[in-house]
């Protein structure tokens, strides 16, 4: 098992790299010329100039690459051009505000989405089912842009329970948080009602009904167990995507994450804050993933098997 | 066992969501002790007395991000709005834009090449030191390196005349350059901040006002300045700006009580700002100039007639309610209203479709056929300025493909002359020369018309330069009408200062343009 850690470990530097390369050169090929973003409308093209020369732009493409990378290699992620900042330790202070706000709404998801998706594949073909699965198409429908709003309209405008957006202690999180998770909450339902009723067609599951276990039982310990892996899947999927940033959400409560950084980064041709930001994402994709994958064997000893087999 | 572990994985989920509620990490400052706080004579705006009850806190609502503090190595218009809380510059405007004293007395012009500059002789840093010439030569000989340096235009140095004294050396008598001492990134700096070693000494500032904390991307806050050394503090304990990008929740949140100013309101939502009976809505001419302009290096937009024919099929009225319910002025001068020698009652260009088809025909387009690109920025109110002018244009025989980028790329496609047709806008409110000079002269780098006169090289040179103001507002008007009429843009509208905030705030002045003072500003209670 520890070996499988240590692969994958491994595994994620080529991705690292292929992501910054990607990146770099995406930056680089969208038009729109730094220098021009950062100096006074009125600057001369002399000023103009010594703001490309002092960036570095001058260089080739593929020089400005390689400097990046010694950079990264010596864990310097390189420096805004538009704060003058380290880029590594922006992103570390947007970084607990994205994994508060992703944790969160996941966590919203998941303790609405997995019970209401037993409870519709429980009652299959009924006006339950078709009540839960109205909720399900519902949230997968519904813009996030539009839900924010409507639940700041209501909560906050309305019946002035909650704030409307900032970063204000917990009850700042509750708006952002629902938003980002219904989304996820209305996937989770659909493949948890899927993987139960699966799993509730088994003999076994006749077989643990015929030895007079509960129904309680035998949905939860039987059903669900044996559900869980695509469960699983999608609420590791769902995090990772809220992980780089719910940029919508974040924009209409006003949420300091990273999505936020990224996209507004992206505007000012901020090339250096988009790829260490980029990077640092695709960083916690991987371990996010790598513990999916990890809990997979917790769930399924055959799955350890295979993963110790591999190592 | 494995219950065990779910819960515990669950457990760390709620522990690291709510001990992330605790606040991210930020950089910290605070004004260091003593120093003398007497009362300086010459300190700006007006001697406030006894401190009137307001709310601690003044919070202010902002439609773009803070990015940098760093005076000079900066130049977004809500950076220097929160840099005027905690530095001072020589001069200061008055509500009618008019340069009045601030850390200098006075200044004059010796000769053509220098101007003597008298300084206040008892201001001096949040820190407490002393503000010096030393100061002054220190910050524009930096800023003469910086990405402002483009503001201070025929400068060549600054000399030490004695502690409260300096010359600034120049190329040549300027008419614009003492406004240019208004700017804030010029605002003065501490030489000695800078040689301490410290972190981010360009926060050491000698305003009312003192740099507090900055939580990238939720907030800034200034708190007061315990060492001002000017008889006019701030009110305000507390002064913070708080970013809301999406316009609607910056209007939820006002209307809600989390701010006391809501910059920017989109005009689509004013009509609920104006029914609710906490918040006033207050409206003022701008300066912000919108406009549609030609590249007249590529045919056929080098053709000056084909242009005016353009001119004449664009309905302003039409743009203006498109793009802001009507809040604006439309306007035929390219010069932005309020600045010197603003004139426009030349002929110009109205709506005329009859006139515009008679300008096609005589630049030799009599049955139009010509198809052409509009490019735009991705924001508003361009798209739905392009719709109208589209629509226009389709009337005379033009047809107009609308492509839209972001604000960075259309610059550069702008300056390397990829676009045909474009819109775009200029903000001053105090210097005609960066106008003039910036959109229409030979080779100046935003010059986006790649619009070429001798004639506008040679008259932007006399009104910069001319020392008789009846002659300067002469040729200012003789400037105006030749470029009105050479064409290389078509001045659509002025768009009004719109803002909103709580019925209880008081704010001496805004300012048109959107660079408001906020120093003075309180929420009475």
């Amino acid at each position: 098992m520890i070996r499988y850690i240590i692969k994958r470990i491994i595994l994620m530097v080529p991705a690292i790299i292929a992501t910054s390369f990607i990146i770099y050169f995406a930056m680089n090929m969208t038009g729109g010329d730094p220098a021009l973003t950062l100096a006074p409308e009125n600057a001369t093209e002399q000023q103009i100039e010594e703001i490309r020369e002092e960036l570095g732009l001058n260089d080739p493409i593929y020089v400005r690459y390689g400097k990046y990378m010694l950079g990264m290699l010596k864990g310097d992620l390189g420096t805004s051009y538009v704060t003058k900042r380290d880029v590594f330790k922006t992103f570390m202070e947007r970084l607990p505000n994205t994994i508060e706000l992703a944790f969160t709404a996941v966590l919203i998801a998941t303790l609405i989405a997995v019970p209401l998706g037993i409870y519709t594949a429980i009652h299959q073909n009924t006006w339950k089912d078709t009540g839960g699965m109205v909720f399900a198409l519902f949230g997968v429908s519904m813009p996030n842009f539009w839900l924010g709003l409507m639940l700041i309209i209501i909560f906050s405008l309305n019946l002035k329970w909650l704030p409307s957006g900032g970063k204000e202690g917990i009850r700042s999180l509750i708006l952002p948080a629902l938003t980002v998770g219904m989304g996820f909450a209305a996937l989770i339902t659909r493949t948890t009602r899927s993987a139960m009723l699966d799993v509730i067609r088994q003999d076994y599951m006749t077989t643990a009904r015929a030895k007079g276990a509960s129904e309680k039982t035998v949905i939860f310990q039987h059903g669900l167990k044996n559900a869980l892996i695509p469960i699983i899947t999608v609420i590791g999927m769902q995090l990772s995507n809220a992980l780089t940033g719910s940029v919508l959400a974040e924009t209409v409560f006003s949420w300091p994450g990273v999505g936020r950084l990224i996209v507004d980064s992206i505007s000012k041709r901020d090339t250096p804050m988009v790829t260490g930001a980029i990077i640092m994402s695709c960083v916690l994709m991987c371990v996010v993933n790598l513990v999916i994958d990890l809990i997979y064997a917790f769930f399924d000893p055959r799955i350890k098997a295979q993963y110790s087999r591999k190592g | 066992m494995k219950k065990k572990l779910l819960a515990a994985l669950l457990c760390v989920a709620m522990t690291v969501s709510l001990t992330a509620c605790g606040g991210s990490s930020a950089s910290t400052d605070t004004a260091a002790d003593a120093g003398t706080t007497e009362a300086g004579a010459e300190a700006g705006t007006t001697a406030t007395g006894d401190v009137p009850a307001h709310k601690e806190e003044l919070i202010i609502g902002t439609a773009v991000d803070i990015n940098s503090l760093d005076l000079q190595n900066q130049s977004d218009q809500i950076n220097n709005i929160c840099l005027k809380l905690t530095h001072q510059t020589l001069f200061d405007l008055d509500a009618d834009t008019n340069r009045i004293p601030c850390l200098a007395t006075e200044a004059t012009w010796i000769d053509d090449n220098t101007i003597e500059i008298k300084l206040v002789e008892n201001a001096c840093f949040s820190d407490g030191t002393p503000l010096t010439a030393e100061d002054v030569k220190f910050t524009f000989d930096m800023a003469l390196e910086s990405p402002v340096a483009g503001n201070l235009t025929g400068l060549i140095s600054t000399d030490v005349v004695d502690d409260y004294t300096v010359h600034m050396n120049m190329e040549s008598y300027s008419n614009d350059f003492m406004m240019s001492l208004t700017y804030i990134p010029f605002g003065i700096q501490s030489k000695a901040a800078y040689e301490s070693g410290m972190e981010e000494p360009f926060k050491i500032g000698s305003g009312q006002y003192v740099f507090d904390e900055w939580l990238e991307g939720e907030q800034v806050s200034f708190v007061k300045n315990e060492n001002y050394w000017g008889s006019d503090p701030g009110v305000s304990d507390r002064i913070t700006f708080k970013p809301y990008l999406e316009a609607s929740s910056r209007v939820i949140a006002l209307q809600n009580g989390e701010i006391d100013v809501c910059i920017d309101p989109p005009a689509n939502e004013l009509q609920y700002l104006e029914e609710d009976e906490n918040i006033t809505v207050y409206e003022q001419a701008g300066t912000r100039l919108f406009y549609f302009a030609f590249n007249c290096e590529k045919a056929p937009w080098d053709n000056q007639t084909l242009r005016q024919a353009v001119a004449c099929a664009i309905d302003r009225d039409a743009v203006l309610q498109a793009a802001v319910y009507g809040k604006g002025t439309p306007q035929t001068t390219i010069l932005n209203r309020g600045l010197f020698g603003f004139y426009d009652d030349m002929e110009g260009f109205d709506y005329d479709v009859e006139r515009a088809k008679s300008l096609m025909a005589e630049a030799g387009y009599a049955d139009g056929g010509i198809t052409t690109t509009l490019t735009i920025a991705n924001s508003s109110p361009y798209t739905n300025i392009a719709q109208v002018i589209q629509a226009n244009l389709k009337e005379i025989g033009i047809d107009v493909e609308i492509t839209t980028m972001e604000d960075a790329t259309l610059k550069s496609t702008c300056k390397e002359g990829g676009q045909e047709l474009f819109l775009w806008r200029w903000n001053e409110d105090i210097r005609p020369d960066c106008v003039y000079r910036d959109l229409f002269n030979t080779g100046s780098g935003s010059n986006y018309h790649h619009f070429s006169d001798p004639k506008v090289d040679e008259l932007t040179d006399k009104v910069l330069t001319d020392k008789d103001e009846a002659q300067r507002t002469e040729d200012s008007k003789e400037l105006q009408t030749y470029l009105v009429d050479a064409c290389p843009q078509v001045p659509l509208y002025i768009s009004n200062l719109v803002i909103a905030y709580n019925k209880n705030l008081v704010m001496p002045y805004f300012r048109g343009g959107g660079d408001h003072y906020w120093k003075n500003a309180y929420v009475a209670e």
